[in-house]
C-alpha cells in the first residue's frame, strides 16, 4: 500500500517536473533557435522552435506560373501596390535594397531544377513575390510563386552571427573580459586564502576582532561605499582602466575569506604542527600544506569569482570609458541599445555570451552545487 | 631573535591578514566615513563638498520620486521574495522525492541562475515583447483575448510583474540551497511522525519547515538586501520606466549619483538604505528567534 503510494508520488512528481522543466528550458531554447532563424520566421505569425526557412523548388511549371502572374500584374499596376508589405529585412539587405523598395521589372529568374531559399516580399491573392538568396546574400532574382509551392525546410541561419559580429567585436570583448576574470580569480584566490590562513591557523591577539569586523561589513550595501571608492579611484587616475576592477580582488573578499576560514578549521592542526616542528615557516605551511589541501574550497572561490566577474555589469559600467576596453556585459548592453530591433542578431550575441558559461557549468557542476550549498551554510 | 612567541605570532597573523586590513581600510572604513560626511554635504561632483547639515535628508522627505522608488521596491519585495521562495522550495521538494534523473532536472532548473544577467535581460526583453514575444504568443494561442494580453515592460501595471517573472526564472539558486537542507532532515523524524498518524501536510508544517527554517531565514534576509539593491535589470531593461513604474530605490540612487551628479544627495540615500536594511534584518531576526529552529 505504502509502496503504491510512493510510486504514485513519483509519477506525479515526474509529471510536474517535466512540465516545469519545459517551462524553464523554453526561454533558452527560444534564445538559441531565434539566433538561427531568418527574419521572416522570427516575426512570423506562428512560433516554431525548430529554425526553418522558406524554400522553393524551381520547376518549369513554377516559372510558367510566374510568367502568367507577372504579365497580369504588369497589366494592372494598381493592384500591386495594394497590401504592399515588405517583409522585415536585416540591415545589410535593407541597405542594399533601399528601405522597402521592391524592384519589379526585368528581375532575373532562377533556372529550373534548382532548389532556392527565398524571402517573401509581398503578397497578392494566392501569389507571393519572393526574392532568391544566393548563399547568405539576396540576389536580384525575383519571381511570383503560388503560396503552396513555398515549403519550409530546416535551415540554420548563421548569417545572424556573422552580421552581428560586424558590429559586436566578440573576440575583443572576450579578451577584455577574460583578462579581468583571470586577474580577479588569481587575486581573490591568493588573497582570500592567505587571509583565511591568518584567521584560522595562526593564533594571535585581535584575530577574532578582525574576523567580526569583516563579517559585519557583509551587511553593508555597496551603494554606501560606491561614491567614495569611485572618487578614490578617480584621484588615483584609474578611471578608464581595468585597475578598479582588478586591484580590489587582491585585497580579499569577506564572504570567500569566511568560506575558506571555515574550511581551514576542519583540517587537523597536527599537520601544521608537525611541519612547524620540522622548521617550516608559516608561509611554507600555507603554501605547501593548507593551499593544496583546500583545493576543493578554492575551486568554489575561483569559480564563483570567475562567474561573478564574467557577469559583472555595474563595475565595468562605472569604470570603463573606452569602448575598446568593454567587457562582454557592457558590449552586449550597448549592442542591445543600438540593434535591439534586430532580434536574430541580438539573440546570436546573447548566445555567444551565455554559451561559455553554460559549458563551464557543465564541466564544473559538482563544484558549483557545492558552492551554493556552502554559501547557505552560514544561515 | 628577541621576540616573544606571542609577539611573533602577532606579526605573522597581521602579515597574513594584511590584504584584508588594507582592503577594509581603503574599501570599507574610509568610504563609510566619507560617505557619511558627503551625505551631510552639497556635492556636485566637480566642486568640493559643502557642509549643509541634514538638508539632504530633509530633501528626501519632500522628493516625490523617493516615495515612488520606495513604493516600487516595497511592491517588488512583497511579491517577488515570497513567490521566489515558494517556487524554490517547491522545486526542491519535488526533487527531494528522489525521482530518477534528478541531476538532469536540477541542471535544467539551476542553469538559468548562472546565465549572465545582461544576457537574460536581452532574452526576456524579447520573450516579454508585447507583439512578437514568446509569452504573449503563447497567451494568444490559448485564446486569451487581445484586450487582455499584457504589455509587460510597456505597461506600468505589468512592468514590475514582468521583472518578477524574470526573477523567478532564476529561482534555481535558492532551490539548490533548500534541497541541501531538505536532504539533511533525518528520515527518522518523518517515519516516527507517520507512525503517529501525521499526514503529509502536518509533516511538512511540523517537521520540514522547522528543520529548514535557518536556510529559509537566510534566503529571506538575502532576498530583502538583494531587493533593496535591485538595480541592473531595471537599468538595462526599462531604465525605470514606463512612468517610473520600475524606478527602484537603487536605480534612482545610481541616477542621482551618476547622471545628476548629486553625490551628497545620493550618499544620503545610500545611508537611508543601509538603515532600512539594518532595521528590516533586525526585525526579521527578532521575529525569527521565536520561529527558527537551530539544531546545535
Amino acid at each position: 500500500m505504502a509502496r503504491r503510494m510512493a510510486t504514485r508520488w513519483h509519477i506525479i512528481a515526474h509529471i510536474i517536473l517535466v512540465g516545469l522543466g519545459i517551462l524553464f528550458a523554453l526561454p533558452f531554447t527560444w534564445l538559441i533557435s531565434t539566433s538561427l532563424k531568418v527574419d521572416s520566421k522570427i516575426f512570423a505569425e506562428n512560433t516554431e522552435l525548430v529554425p526553418r526557412a522558406p524554400f522553393v523548388v524551381v520547376t518549369d511549371e513554377v516559372l510558367s506560373e510566374h510568367a502568367r502572374v507577372a504579365a497580369q500584374t504588369a497589366a494592372s499596376p494598381g493592384t500591386v501596390g495594394a497590401g504592399l508589405k515588405p517583409a522585415p529585412t536585416d540591415r545589410e539587405q535593407a541597405e542594399a535594397l533601399g528601405t522597402g523598395q521592391i524592384r519589379e521589372e526585368a528581375a532575373p529568374l532562377p533556372s529550373p531544377g534548382e532548389t532556392v531559399r527565398v524571402r517573401p516580399l509581398k503578397q497578392q491573392g494566392d501569389y507571393t513575390l519572393v526574392q532568391v538568396y544566393r548563399g547568405v546574400r539576396v540576389s536580384k532574382e525575383q519571381f511570383w510563386v503560388k503560396e503552396g509551392a513555398i515549403q519550409d525546410k530546416f535551415f540554420l541561419n548563421w548569417h545572424n552571427y556573422s552580421e552581428a559580429l560586424k558590429d559586436f567585436d566578440f573576440t575583443l570583448y572576450l579578451k577584455n573580459t577574460l583578462r579581468i576574470c583571470v586577474l580577479t580569480v588569481f587575486g581573490t584566490v591568493m588573497s582570500c586564502s592567505l587571509v583565511a590562513y591568518g584567521l584560522a591557523c595562526v593564533k594571535w591577539k585581535g584575530r577574532e576582532l578582525l574576523f567580526w569586523l569583516m563579517l559585519s561589513t557583509m551587511m553593508l550595501p555597496g551603494q554606501v561605499t560606491m561614491i567614495p571608492v569611485f572618487l578614490t579611484f578617480k584621484k588615483l587616475g584609474w578611471i578608464g582602466s581595468i585597475l578598479p576592477l582588478v586591484v580590489p580582488s587582491f585585497l580579499g573578499n569577506a564572504f570567500f575569506i569566511f568560506l575558506l576560514r571555515q574550511f581551514y578549521r576542519t583540517i587537523p592542526t597536527e599537520l601544521a604542527e608537525a611541519a612547524r616542528i620540522d622548521g617550516c615557516s608559516e608561509l611554507g605551511i600555507w603554501w605547501r600544506i593548507m593551499f593544496p589541501l583546500s583545493k576543493p574550497a578554492l575551486a568554489v572561490v575561483g569559480l564563483f569569482t570567475f562567474i561573478g566577474t564574467w557577469n559583472d555589469f555595474l563595475g565595468p559600467l562605472i569604470y570603463l570609458i573606452d569602448d575598446r576596453q568593454y567587457t562582454l556585459s557592457i558590449g552586449l548592453a550597448m549592442f542591445q541599445g543600438q540593434y535591439g530591433g534586430f532580434w536574430g542578431q541580438m539573440m546570436a550575441v546573447s548566445t555567444m555570451m551565455v554559451l561559455p558559461i553554460v559549458i563551464l557549468f557543465f564541466f564544473t557542476q559538482k563544484t558549483f552545487i557545492q558552492g551554493v550549498k556552502l554559501s547557505g551554510i552560514k544561515g | 631573535m628577541s621576540l616573544k612567541p606571542s609577539q611573533r605570532s602577532m606579526i605573522v597573523g597581521l602579515a597574513f591578514c594584511s590584504p584584508l586590513i588594507v582592503g577594509l581600510a581603503v574599501f570599507t572604513v574610509y568610504p563609510v566615513a566619507a560617505s557619511f560626511y558627503f551625505s551631510l554635504c552639497d556635492y556636485p561632483i566637480f566642486d568640493p563638498p559643502q557642509f549643509i547639515g541634514l538638508a539632504n535628508y530633509r530633501e528626501m522627505f519632500e522628493d516625490p520620486r523617493i516615495y515612488i522608488a520606495l513604493y516600487n521596491t516595497f511592491i517588488y519585495a512583497i511579491l517577488g521574495i515570497p513567490v521566489g521562495m515558494v517556487c524554490g522550495l517547491g522545486l526542491a521538494m519535488l526533487l527531494n522525492v528522489k525521482v530518477k534523473g534528478m541531476a538532469v532536472y536540477r541542471t535544467v532548473f539551476f542553469l538559468p541562475s548562472v546565465v549572465p544577467m545582461i544576457a537574460s535581460c536581452v532574452l526576456w526583453l524579447q520573450v516579454l515583447n508585447p507583439q512578437n514575444g514568446l509569452l504573449n504568443r503563447l497567451l494568444r494561442s490559448v485564446g486569451i483575448p487581445e484586450s487582455q494580453i499584457p504589455g509587460w515592460f510597456l505597461d506600468p501595471d505589468w512592468s514590475k510583474i514582468a521583472l518578477i517573472i524574470m526573477g523567478l526564472w532564476g529561482c534555481g539558486g535558492g532551490m539548490v540551497m533548500y534541497l541541501a537542507a531538505l536532504q539533511d532532515v533525518p528520515v527518522e523524524l518523518y517515519e516516527s511522525a507517520e507512525i503517529d498518524g501525521a499526514g503529509p501536510l502536518r509533516r511538512f508544517r511540523h517537521i520540514t519547515i522547522p528543520m529548514i527554517s535557518p536556510i529559509l531565514l537566510f534566503t529571506l534576509v538575502m532576498g530583502m538586501i538583494g531587493t533593496l539593491q535591485y538595480f541592473a535589470q531595471a537599468y538595462v531593461m526599462t531604465g525605470g520606466g514606463p512612468l517610473d513604474s520600475t524606478l527602484f530605490y537603487s536605480l534612482y540612487l545610481f541616477n542621482v549619483a551618476f547622471s545628476e551628479y548629486k553625490l551628497g544627495y545620493s550618499s544620503a540615500m545610500a545611508w537611508v538604505m543601509f538603515i532600512v536594511i539594518l532595521i528590516c534584518t533586525f526585525i526579521v531576526m527578532r521575529v525569527s528567534n521565536k520561529v527558527v529552529y537551530y539544531r546545535q
